[in-house]
């Protein structure tokens, strides 16, 4: 399997559109070296709307599909396969990159089985690719649950406040309490205002985190989220997307 | 053609065809599609022959999507009816060892890509991809001697032989629908729920599916074929010690052991002696009501109390966690469809109460003379009304219930333990009204009582000499 890398924040930061950034980024310059899958964990973001993707059907219904399917497939139906040929319909084959959705979580009942499928089917898919970029919660429930491999990069998106990169510390205490394996924690900040750079980077560094990226506040984004274009479109000379060029080259890509 | 070789390995099965790399896409979402294993008599088959039926693979446009049809038949000595499908579902995994082909799903669903990495390596032909194929066959199921396989590309003739396909399917459901504990000589174990329930050790039979719901017999099958050693595991059933309750050795030392010593006993069919473990997260719960010598069932998306005043959650807390409890038992939906369904303790004729939702969604399965006697909330919300409505429609539990399974009578029915004066006085009472006009329907709807019980009471003032 390639590199895993997640990106989560608290709603507001602009966690989806760094993670679609990220992408574009990725996408756009790297001469197809790696094959994507995007994977939009968060059921309140919207990353495949970002990307200018058009999102059907999620994991979460495919899941409800195999769930319900004894009482209507044939009685010997592999349900494993059956999960594996459903992801595969659901999965959106865009240009230089793949996106599942997670979608909504489980309804009552008991999905131990079910889900065992589920990872049992996303390791066999995650092995194609060479890079996945996870767009997820800050509770990162996905991973508790194991659906969704271990990662090699946490990503957190902050906004610039001392109490936004407080979340930082939060989602490590999280992923502690699950035991989520990760090689590296990084932070993004974004919609940083001018001057306040240094500050930002040495309330980082009291509490132990460490920051790949300041995204200063960028007028040309503002308007793509204003209208909702997707941010593929985003120009080039656009500070946001300069930005990633540094990001990217911490990540090792 | 003898020159290519492909690349064959089981690390190829997850390997997925993207859009960039397809060269021809078969069946799937857009287009007709299907495979077919079918045994065949022995000098019917003309060994590792392929025959092509419509447009050869090298005509095909790149980046298209054709009707496909697969026809695989296979002989030898060994080989039933039985193993059809069991051959037809091995499709999914051998296909895919093949680097550059992937199939997705099953029957009629059927969804394969052909790589362009197979036409780098110079395939042109049907006849080359799966010539290999019938190679791996027979080396990993070795009771297949002859196999011949037949491609169909012509969407015509695709339509014909998938009409022809279905009609199998069918008749193999129906079978597989028909299958019962008696004709299978493996069980299959599920400790799946054990990080939840410790010492939970579900059993997985034709009859009786996993407490959870989600796991049926085929998919316990399913399981254990990839990994023996995982969660689902196959337990050899060897003889029962008792076919009515279902008792059988190798469960009880299943049992003995997934539960860590916990328990050395486990029934299949009755919730009075040694029932199954109960999980965590049980589709339906049944209790037994001491009152009416009868079984309650509510499903989880009943939220009101049961007419022994608790609620489902209740019930699912005290017996879930992987204990076994007499007189309460976690079951899956489709075990009430089953004819075992507690068949050693009256099955459906035991049977007092149902939350409505249950009985509706469960009502194939129902016995259908004890459709109308089986109360829901509408009809019963406490034991005092669960009792008038038993009396009224005579139900089995009244009077003793003989079992379906083999005539035995196993309860004696209702019979006051105490017959205090206060019942005494209430019979006298009713006999000076009548004039010793006894009418059994006035005496159940107002003295609450059987027949049986009121003769009891009689019986008691004859001794008392208040009665000649």
């Amino acid at each position: 399997m390639g590199k895993v890398i997640a990106v989560t924040g608290k709603g507001g930061t602009g966690k989806t559109a760094v993670t679609a950034m990220l992408i574009r980024y990725l996408v756009k310059n790297s001469g197809k070296k790696y094959r994507i899958l995007a994977i939009d964990a968060d059921p309140d973001a919207n990353l495949a709307d970002a990307l200018g993707a058009k999102a059907g059907k999620t994991i979460g219904d495919m899941r409800e599909f195999v769930q319900q399917s004894r009482f209507t497939a044939s009685p010997d139906t592999d349900k494993q396969a059956l999960l594996e040929a459903k992801l595969f319909e659901i999965l959106l084959e865009e240009e230089g990159y793949d996106l599942l959705v997670m979608g909504k979580p489980e309804g009552s009942g008991c999905y131990c089985f079910v889900n065992n499928l589920l990872r049992a089917v996303m390791d066999k898919t995650t092995a194609n690719y060479d890079l996945i970029i996870i767009d997820t919660p800050a509770g990162l429930e996905h991973f508790s649950r194991k659906t969704i491999p271990d990662l090699d990069d946490l990503i957190v998106v902050t906004d610039e406040s001392r109490r936004g990169l407080t979340t930082g510390e939060r989602i490590r205490d999280t992923a502690r309490e699950i035991e989520l394996q990760y090689k590296n924690l990084y932070v993004i900040v974004n919609k940083v205002t001018a001057g306040s750079k240094d500050k930002v980077l040495e309330n980082a560094k009291g509490i132990d985190l460490l920051v790949i990226g300041t995204i200063p506040y960028d007028e040309s984004l503002a308007k793509f989220d204003l209208v909702g274009d997707p941010l593929m479109g985003l120009p080039d000379e656009s500070p946001a997307v300069q930005e990633m060029t540094q990001i990217v080259g911490k990540l090792g890509l | 053609m003898a020159d290519i070789k492909l690349d064959i390995s089981p690390m190829y099965e997850g390997e997925r065809i993207r859009k960039d790399d397809l060269w021809v896409e078969l069946g799937g979402p857009k287009a007709d599609g299907f495979e077919l294993s079918l045994s065949a008599p022995m000098d019917e088959i003309q060994d590792g022959r392929v025959t092509v039926i419509g447009p050869e693979l090298k005509d095909i446009k790149e980046g298209s999507t054709i009707p496909f049809g697969m026809i695989f038949k296979v002989g030898g000595e060994k080989i039933e009816k039985d193993l059809e499908s069991i051959i037809e579902r091995r499709n999914h995994a051998l296909l895919s060892y093949i680097s550059g082909l992937m199939h997705l799903n099953q029957r009629y669903d059927i969804w394969m890509r052909v790589g362009k990495s197979l036409a780098k390596k110079g395939v042109t032909s049907w006849k080359e991809i799966f010539t290999p194929i019938i190679d791996l066959y027979k080396a990993e199921m070795p009771f297949i001697e002859k196999m011949e396989i037949t491609i169909i590309t012509d969407p015509a003739k695709v339509k014909e032989e998938l009409a022809k396909a279905m009609a199998v399917y069918k008749t193999r459901d129906e079978r597989a629908k028909g299958l019962h504990d008696e004709d299978v000589d493996v069980f299959y174990g599920c400790t799946l729920c054990q990080a939840f329930a410790p010492t939970s050790a579900c059993v997985v039979t034709p009859d009786r599916p996993s407490l959870c719901g989600a796991i049926t017999w085929f998919d316990g099958r399913a399981a254990a074929k990839v990994d023996p050693e995982g969660p689902q595991f196959p337990i050899p059933k060897g003889t029962a010690m008792d076919a009515v309750s279902g008792e059988y050795e190798a469960i009880n030392e299943m049992a003995s052991k997934r539960s860590g010593g916990e328990y050395s006993r486990m029934l299949l069919y009755t919730f009075f002696d040694a029932p199954h473990t109960s999980c965590g997260c049980f589709e339906t719960i049944g209790f037994y009501m001491p009152e009416v010598d009868g079984i309650g069932l509510a499903d989880r998306d009943f939220k009101g109390a049961t007419p022994n005043g608790l609620p489902f959650s209740t019930m699912a807390g005290q017996t879930g966690g992987g204990k076994q409890v007499v007189g309460f038992l976690g079951m899956g939906i489709l075990y009430y469809l089953s004819p075992k369904f507690l068949q050693a303790d009256g099955g459906w004729r035991r049977i007092a109460w149902m939350s409505k939702g249950l009985k509706e969604r469960v009502k194939a399965g129902i016995d259908e003379d004890m459709m109308a006697k089986i109360a829901t909330e509408d009809d019963a919300k406490d034991i005092a009304a669960l009792k008038s409505f038993l009396l009224k429609v005579d139900h089995p539990v009244v009077n003793g219930v003989t079992r379906k399974v083999d005539g035995k009578k196993i309860t004696e029915g209702w019979v006051l333990e105490d017959i205090s004066d206060e019942i005494k006085e209430k019979v006298l009472a009713y006999i000076e009204k009548t004039g010793g006009d006894i009418n059994i329907d006035t005496v159940k709807s107002e003295m609450a009582l059987s027949e049986n019980q009121f003769m009891q009471v009689v019986e008691a003032l004859q001794a008392d000499g208040v009665l000649e």
